[in-house]
């Protein structure tokens, strides 16, 4: 067993014990409040309209409110804003319905992602979803919920893109890059709308990097359909755990047959079974030694026979035989 | 799929079910269950289903190149086809369901399909069904292959596979203080191809068929709370395979990839029965949670633990003229047996803090850890028989292998709101962790391998929005390390990431992206040198609404890689260089003609053209065009017909026997509710 880096963060201990004493104590609790609701027994002042009031102007706004998922905050008595379901997003509305001054009301549309998302998170932060929220890049780039979800939504579809070519249309509308690597050659079935972008990768956040989807609690999400490749083998391949299928291939595409990085396979395996000194420049600061880079045999690559190094050692993903992955 | 298929057919009768003659009040609302008919999503008045059925036929008008390439990446066939269905079942009632929504797409001997199936009674439960069919065929031309001057070409690792992925998840309780899950997922394969038998002194194309399967079961709750969330997870997989198990027999023998005679005598194989028996377990659990114990902090947790293990059997008897290297042994006959088993305890955490000190100021700060200790054992029994009983040569290996890794990151983020459109945000990252391999007894490789990852890592971002109109967010983010796993590894390194948008009119859009990674790992007497960039523009049009849209793209990528190796035959130094330089395109024209009337609104003629192309240059010059153009045309109003066309050509000029073209002309029936 190797030990763990002595020159990391310390006091971890004392951190989760105060944090752990944070949630079991926080203040006050309703005992009766669903999730999400804000546990107030709140009263509507004049300030307040009602969504009743809201319709009388904004019918189709408030038809499409009560055939979504969001109906349920003017139904709910528990949520707290039973009849006001517009103005728990939207502030009181009374001055606003009363003056139809559209400076009256708050818009969230028009606010900065950090407070739109203050609203929206108001009732869905403390959700499953949201519990990787502090790794998600989206989060870091301040991409507001509402960019990908529309609140006023109409239809069953919800409030967000549901079916494969409307997710995969979303998500590329900003990630250009990556919709040029999917018109590649080989590639997973995106363009398709066979697969789509959050099959992989977890929009709200993941604990994997990329925001990776995770299969069985926290092995990599590839293996939901790759499940010949998760193993555990007796004789592991290192990169494919060390630095997972990346190491090796372009999962949105690539002019290389079967998703590789390198138009030849030898030169993908050569890269690092160099034949080259193992012990590499981190030598001199860390002990460090690099893996993989001495091979087993003297195969002259000049020949046709040794060029395409997976026709022997087939089992390249990890063998449960063979610790050469011959078989 | 027969239950589902039973559950689809009962459910939309359930929904027709008359209400009882004279309902008694009492038992029509449930005293603890608010009744949900003043949140109906859907008024009696509207259809009990809604949606569309679009039935086809396509037709493949014949390949021109390698067909074996293009069902490796395109693989469309022709025939009957459903193309694609989605609609929606509302129960205004309100009895067994509120509302089931199914999709699905290209059933009918596609390489692809799917079914998504979405019931939910609300308060109550939530039941979710998606299966996916996949054709996985693979058969490329190799570029290095042995047998060609013997007249055939091969690809000695190919295969035609059918996958069937399912999940079905019961979500109960929805919007309750607590609300169990269950869910179950099957992933099985089965199929056939080209693989190797391997001998020390040669290797020989053989046939084989594989079959995997993997079930999986997890039972969870979310507990939530005024200002908290837990969720907690257990769950177990079983893996079963036995791949790669082949027979072949041939009087001829098969002669292999090596033509040199070994001592003067020539090698093959006339017979050969090779199985692997594999059975895997695995238990995992899952917590995790979120609070929020005061206004201005919020904490973020996951815990995540799995254990999965295997156990193999794996059998092979084998005849012909074959020899042993190591032994210089020829040998008749061979009885080569495994068994091996191997663990790999996987343990993952990470702990999150958003602090809101001022208004304009977040503060993050994350810790997470994924450590994997893995271990296996293989016992080797290896008979060889050179004629007779008495010749026998046995060989008994008991191997153990053991892998590592143990990989942590802490990362501190400031995010300021400099202004009311400006968001700066920076931070310091420092990931370390440590791993090693080794396989005992030492037989060829390096012994233990310790690897130490230690990177420092710096990133300032910035991010401006001006209403929906304008929005800029820049990224620069600087590695240094100090250990590596892998001499490909990221090192010192520099990311560049730059993403603007900006409404240009109100009908267009336009969008940029500006992507760039150097990176330089210094191995000994032999850099690892990496550059690459992108740079996209995006247009989107919309000159007249849904009457008339575009949108487009134009993207230019550049890869460049330089590498020492050293050839393990000779010893001579050679340089892997690997270079690409991309141009990809694509634009996609949606036009709606609308006859007079409302009947011409609701149900226009549509007219979609446009496509795709990539254009690379470097170590693998490719072009791959994909042109689509799609017409659909109302009847009545509920039916409409549709046509389509797709082209698919690639061409590589190193490679080019991979090289193809392929028209797709399909057309048939929408019927729309």
């Amino acid at each position: 067993m190797l030990s763990t880096n002595p020159k990391g963060p310390r006091g971890a201990g004392l951190i989760a014990c105060a944090l752990l004493a944070l949630i079991l104590f926080p203040g006050k609790a309703s005992p009766q409040a669903p999730p999400g609701a804000t546990g107030r027994a709140k009263t509507f002042g004049d300030t307040y309209a009602g969504s009743d009031t809201c319709q009388t102007c904004h019918e189709d706004l408030f038809n499409n409110l009560r055939k979504s998922a969001h109906s349920v905050v003017d139904t709910d008595a528990r949520l707290g804003w039973k009849d006001h379901a517009c103005e728990s997003c939207h502030g009181p509305g009374a001055e606003h319905a009363g003056s139809a001054d559209a400076t009256k009301i708050l818009n969230p549309a028009k606010l900065t992602a950090e407070r739109t998302d203050k609203i929206c998170l108001t009732c869905h932060l403390n959700t499953v979803k949201q519990s990787d929220r502090v790794n998600s890049s989206h989060m870091k780039d301040t991409v507001s919920c509402v960019a990908c979800h529309t609140v006023h939504a109409n239809g069953p579809a919800g409030l967000v893109a549901r079916t494969a070519p409307q997710i995969n249309t979303l998500c590329t509308s900003c990630h250009l890059d990556v919709k040029a690597q999917f018109a590649k050659p080989f590639r997973h079935k995106v363009p398709e709308n066979e697969m789509t972008c959050v099959d992989c990768h977890n929009p709200h956040g993941s604990a994997r990097q990329t925001m990776l989807q995770t299969f069985a609690s926290n092995e990599p999400g590839c293996f939901k359909c790759h499940g010949d490749k998760r193993g555990p083998f007796t004789f592991e391949h290192a990169p494919v755990k060390y630095e997972g299928c990346g190491s090796c291939h372009e999962p949105h595409g690539s002019v290389n047959a079967r998703m590789l990085n390198r138009n030849e396979v030898r030169f993908t395996c050569l890269e690092c079974h160099s034949n080259l000194p193992s012990v590499g420049a981190a030598a001199s600061k860390v002990g460090n030694s690099v893996a993989g880079t001495v091979p087993p045999a003297f195969h002259d690559l000049r020949l046709p026979r040794y060029q395409n190094c997976t026709v022997c050692h087939q089992k390249v993903h990890g063998s449960y035989a063979d610790r050469f992955f011959l078989r | 799929m027969k239950p589902i298929l039973v559950f689809l057919a009962v459910l939309p009768l359930a929904a027709q079910i008359p209400p009882p003659a004279a309902p008694a009040p009492a038992a029509a609302a449930p005293a603890a269950t608010p009744e949900p008919a003043a949140a109906s999503p859907a008024p009696s008045s509207e259809n009990w289903v809604t949606g569309y059925i679009e039935v086809g036929y396509r037709g493949l008008t014949g390949v021109g190149g390698s067909y074996s390439t293009y069902r490796s990446v395109v693989d469309l066939g022709s025939g009957l086809k459903l193309n694609d269905t989605d609609f929606t079942i509302l129960d205004p009632k309100h009895r067994l369901f509120d509302r089931i929504r199914v999709r699905a797409d290209h059933w009918g001997d596609d390489p692809w399909s799917s079914l998504h199936i979405f019931v939910e009674k609300r308060e109550l439960y939530k039941f979710l069904v998606d299966v996916r069919r996949l054709s996985y065929f693979n058969d490329l031309t190799s570029y290095a292959d042995p047998n060609l001057t013997r007249g055939t070409g091969l690809d000695q690792q190919s295969f035609d596979t059918r996958r069937y992925v399912g999940s079905y998840r019961l979500e109960l309780l929805n919007n309750h203080r607590v609300s169990p899950y269950l869910e179950y997922e099957h992933d099985s394969s089965t199929g056939s191809g080209v693989t190797v038998f391997q001998t020390s002194a040669d290797e020989f194309a053989v046939p084989d068929t594989t079959t995997d399967s993997t079930d999986l079961y997890r039972v969870g709750t979310h507990i939530s709370g005024q200002r908290f969330h837990v969720t907690l997870e257990a769950g177990g997989t079983v893996f079963k395979s036995s791949q790669n198990t082949y027979t072949y027999t041939s009087q001829a023998g098969n002669p292999g990839n090596n033509p040199v005679p070994v001592f003067g005598q020539t090698l093959d194989l006339t017979s050969l029965l090779d199985a692997y028996g594999i059975r895997g377990t695995s238990l995992f659990t899952k917590g995790t949670f979120t609070a929020t114990p005061f206004r201005w902090l919020d904490v973020y947790g996951n815990f995540m633990y799995s254990e999965p293990k295997s156990t193999v059997n794996y059998l092979q008897y084998d005849s012909g003229n074959l020899f042993l290297e190591s032994q210089i042994l020829f040998y008749n006959s061979e009885q080569y047996l495994v068994a091996s088993d191997a663990k790999l305890p996987h343990t993952s955490g990470n702990v999150g803090i958003e602090v809101r000190p001022l208004k304009r100021i977040r503060l993050l700060e994350s810790w997470s850890t994924d450590r994997l200790h893995g271990s296996g054992s293989a016992s080797q029994n290896d008979t060889l028989n050179s004629g007779s009983p008495s010749s026998s040569t046995v060989i008994a290996d008991l191997l153990e292998a053991a892998l590592t890794s143990n990989y942590s990151q802490a990362e501190s983020t400031v995010m300021v709101d400099a202004t009311r459109n400006l968001t700066l945000r920076g931070g310091y990252r420092y990931v370390w962790g440590n791993a090693s391999d080794l396989v005992l007894p030492v037989q060829g490789l390096p012994g233990v391998i310790n690897e130490n990852l230690r990177r420092n890592v710096g990133f300032i971002a910035a991010t401006y929005r001006m209403g929906s109109k304008l929005s800029l967010t820049a990224e620069f983010e600087k590695g240094s390390s100090s250990g590596a796993y892998f001499r490909t590894s990221l090192y010192n390194y520099t990311k560049v990431r730059g993403i603007a948008r900006y409404q240009l009119l109100k009908t267009l859009r336009a969008s940029a992206d500006y992507n760039v990674l150097s990176n330089n790992n210094p191995n000994d007497g032999s850099p690892y040198l990496f550059f690459s960039h992108q740079e996209t523009l995006g247009l989107d049009w919309t000159p007249k609404g849904d009457k008339l849209s575009f949108d487009g793209s134009y993207s230019h990528c550049s890869f460049h890689s330089e590498i020492d190796y050293l050839n393990p035959g000779t010893l001579t130094p050679l340089l892997s260089d690997y270079r690409e330089d991309c141009h990809s395109i694509s634009g996609y024209l949606n036009t709606s003609i609308h006859a007079p009337g409302k009947e011409g609104k609701d149900h226009p003629v549509q007219l979609s053209a446009g496509g795709a192309a990539v254009l690379t240059s470097g170590s693998n010059p490719t072009t791959y065009y994909q042109p689509t153009a799609r017409l659909s045309m109302p009847l009545t109003k509920h039916v409409g017909i549709f046509a389509e066309w797709r082209y698919y050509g690639l061409g590589e000029s190193f490679y080019g026997y991979d090289s193809f073209r392929a028209h797709l002309i399909a057309g048939g029936l929408r019927y729309t509710r």
